[in-house]
């Protein structure tokens, strides 16, 4: 023991690395939080941050965002969890396909998407062959525009919110659960409620919190749209004043870190998995 | 009327056939070993009478009710599965009340039941923990419980020991054979280990490549294999070609030494080709007691088992195993000594013609 413990090399590179990584993402988080409490000059303050929080337009396109951000991850868990669970029970060979799709809006910018959405529902949709108008465009009214951001977003969040759940499922054998509860005598409602979504929980909530995270931050689809969320604010925000967004910025990135901080607790412990160990 | 009858049932994937011509009648209380190695279909066949695969052809008939396109939650079997497949997030007592619950018993019911099976299966305190607060073999008891709770009228175990230690395994076998004898459970059992099979079965089915090779008690798999698949499979095998010199007298002749076997070559001519098979627990040394053929042979090998000591020997042109039980005050030959071994006509087994 003790002479594996002399001949037990330092490992510099490896925290060479590793300091490399933890500075370059600690040093602009810190540069934005002494910028954004300097906004008196030669003291530190929370000036910023105050008057930040004071202007009713910031609570106004924040709590905007966070209700489509809550929509839109309600949605996906809607769409994406039956699909990832079906794919990995009964149509294997179709995850490829799927999996390259979830990859699309990586490749695919924010604004083909947001040019295609407009292009596509500035039309009123008819009913095919006739004239009869079914639908006014999406674009001309305000639930309008939200139903598109909302899909917007979707399809942005996608890759993580897919990823994630499929990875969970693997980590907990979906197939041999399912067919455990069948054996008991469950119907797909009660595996789907009972067995599948509580042991997703981890999955479901690292998905949501990336989405929330892409939805808060989101400016092109917002902008393009006319939906008043925080993106477009904060970034409007940034062409007339200096300290303020930083404070925000700081402020959105702290809450984002709680939201880690939260699923850390809520999961803890629970992280076991079905099968051998 | 069996209590479980599987007729003539066919499993194909795309071009592959899984299971081919499956009959089987299971009766009321017995406990039936489906055997065979990797990729035979046993796997699959119990997949069918779960529900979870349906046959290409073919019927499956629970208490004289056709199931076959019945799903799974309406078949009335519970399952154990190889990895054991608790509900991660219920506790011990959760995962066994899981089936009652989705019955909608009363909840005193079960309470109730969830604590009988809990006792059955010796962990009356394990009730609040989770699965990962177990072992393996704590874990596949309360899966067995969580089957049991329904008091299902088929238990299906899909090689529940396959994932456990080799003690383990031991115990939880004859844990599962009394709790099925105490219940008395029709019970299908699903494994590539052919000693669990021998041990804890009523009846054995021995499978090899989607089809029954032989079904019989293990007293009859062991002792009178059928084919030479099974003669091979379960259990060393000595098996080697023989010439017939008279099948009216019962007489082979094998590297120039003759031999006799007590029955199987009815139909069989003078200088047909067959295969014989001699389980090494058969042989012996000649000096300890003549039967009635003996073999001139070389030591080749010895090696120690622990109970038995395992000896290879040369006979004519072939190696043959020959097992002794381990007697400390009995010297043992050393390698290269010249002997003589022994055999019974009786364990001279005649397994095909070959031509």
């Amino acid at each position: 023991m003790n002479d594996s413990k002399q001949t037990r090399k330092f490992p510099f590179w490896s925290w060479f690395w590793f300091i490399i990584g933890v500075l370059y993402f600690i040093l602009p988080l810190y540069a934005t939080l002494d910028f954004s409490l300097r906004m008196e000059r030669g003291v530190l303050s929370f000036k910023a941050y105050e008057r930040a929080f004071s202007d009713p337009e910031f609570l106004r396109t924040f709590g905007y965002s966070v209700i489509l951000a809550l929509v839109t991850i309600i949605v996906s868990i809607l769409i994406t969890v039956p699909t990832a669970y079906w794919i990995r029970l009964r149509l294997p060979e179709a995850r490829r396909i799927v999996e390259f799709i979830t990859l699309l809006p990586f490749v695919i910018p924010a604004i083909i998407l947001v040019f295609g959405m407009i292009y596509v529902y500035s039309s009123p949709l008819k009913f095919p062959f006739t004239n009869i108008t079914l639908m006014q465009p999406l674009t001309t009214f305000t639930f309008g525009t939200d139903i598109l951001i909302v899909g917007g977003y979707m399809v942005l969040g996608l890759p993580y919110m897919y990823r994630s759940v499929d990875t969970g499922m693997r980590t907990v054998d979906v197939r041999t659960l399912t067919e455990a509860a069948q054996s008991l005598g469950a119907n797909w409602f009660t595996i789907i409620s009972s067995v599948i979504l509580p042991n997703l929980r981890t999955a479901l909530l690292s998905g949501a919190l990336l989405t929330f995270a892409i939805v808060v931050g989101e400016v092109i689809l917002a902008s393009f749209l006319g939906v008043p969320t925080f993106g477009p604010y904060l970034f409007l925000l940034g062409q007339h004043r200096a300290y303020e967004p930083a404070a925000l910025t700081f402020t959105t990135f702290l809450l984002t870190w709680a939201a880690m901080g939260i699923i850390q607790l809520v999961t803890g412990g629970q992280g076991q998995t079905a099968g051998a160990h | 009327m069996a209590f479980l009858e599987i007729n003539n049932i066919n499993k194909q994937f795309g071009k592959a056939v899984a299971v081919k011509d499956f009959n089987l009648q299971v009766d009321k209380g017995e406990f039936v070993s489906f055997l065979g190695p990797s990729g035979c279909g046993k796997t699959t066949t119990l997949r069918m009478v779960a529900g979870f695969e349906t046959p290409t052809n073919g019927n499956i008939v629970i208490e004289s009710k056709d199931v076959t396109n019945k799903p799974p939650n309406q078949r009335d079997v519970g399952m154990v599965f190889q990895a054991y497949a608790l509900f991660p997030n219920m506790t011990v007592a959760g995962n066994i009340g899981f089936g009652l619950k989705i019955a909608k018993k009363p909840a005193a019911d079960i309470h109730k039941r969830v604590a009988e099976m809990l006792d059955l299966i010796h962990m009356p305190d394990f009730g609040d923990r989770y699965p990962y607060q177990l072992s393996g073999g704590q874990q596949q008891r309360v899966a067995l419980a969580r089957a049991l709770a329904l008091s299902p009228a088929i238990l299906l175990l899909d090689e529940p020991l396959s994932a456990l230690d080799a003690k383990i395994r031991v115990t939880l076998r004859a844990e599962i054979r009394g709790i099925q004898r105490k219940l008395g459970i029709t019970t299908i059992y699903v494994t590539h280990d052919q000693e669990e099979a021998l041990s804890l079965s009523d009846r054995v089915v021995v499978m090899h490549d989607g089809k029954i090779e032989q079904v019989g008690t293990p007293f009859e798999i062991y002792n009178f294999p059928q084919t030479d698949f099974v003669a091979n499979f379960v259990g060393t095998l000595n098996a080697v070609n023989a010439e017939v010199v008279d099948p009216i007298s019962n007489t082979l002749r094998m590297d120039g030494f003759q031999l006799q076997t007590a029955g199987g070559l009815e139909g069989r001519l003078s200088g047909d080709q067959v295969m014989i098979a001699i389980r090494p627990e058969r042989l012996s040394f000649a000096a300890e007691e003549k039967k009635a053929n003996i073999l001139a042979c070389t030591i080749e090998n010895i090696t120690f088992l622990g109970s038995i000591v395992r000896i290879q020997v040369h006979i004519g042109n072939t190696n043959f195993y020959m097992d002794t039980f381990n007697n400390p005050f009995l010297e043992l030959p050393k390698i290269g000594d010249k002997s003589e071994v022994t055999c019974s006509r009786e364990a001279v087994l005649i397994l095909s013609t070959n031509k």
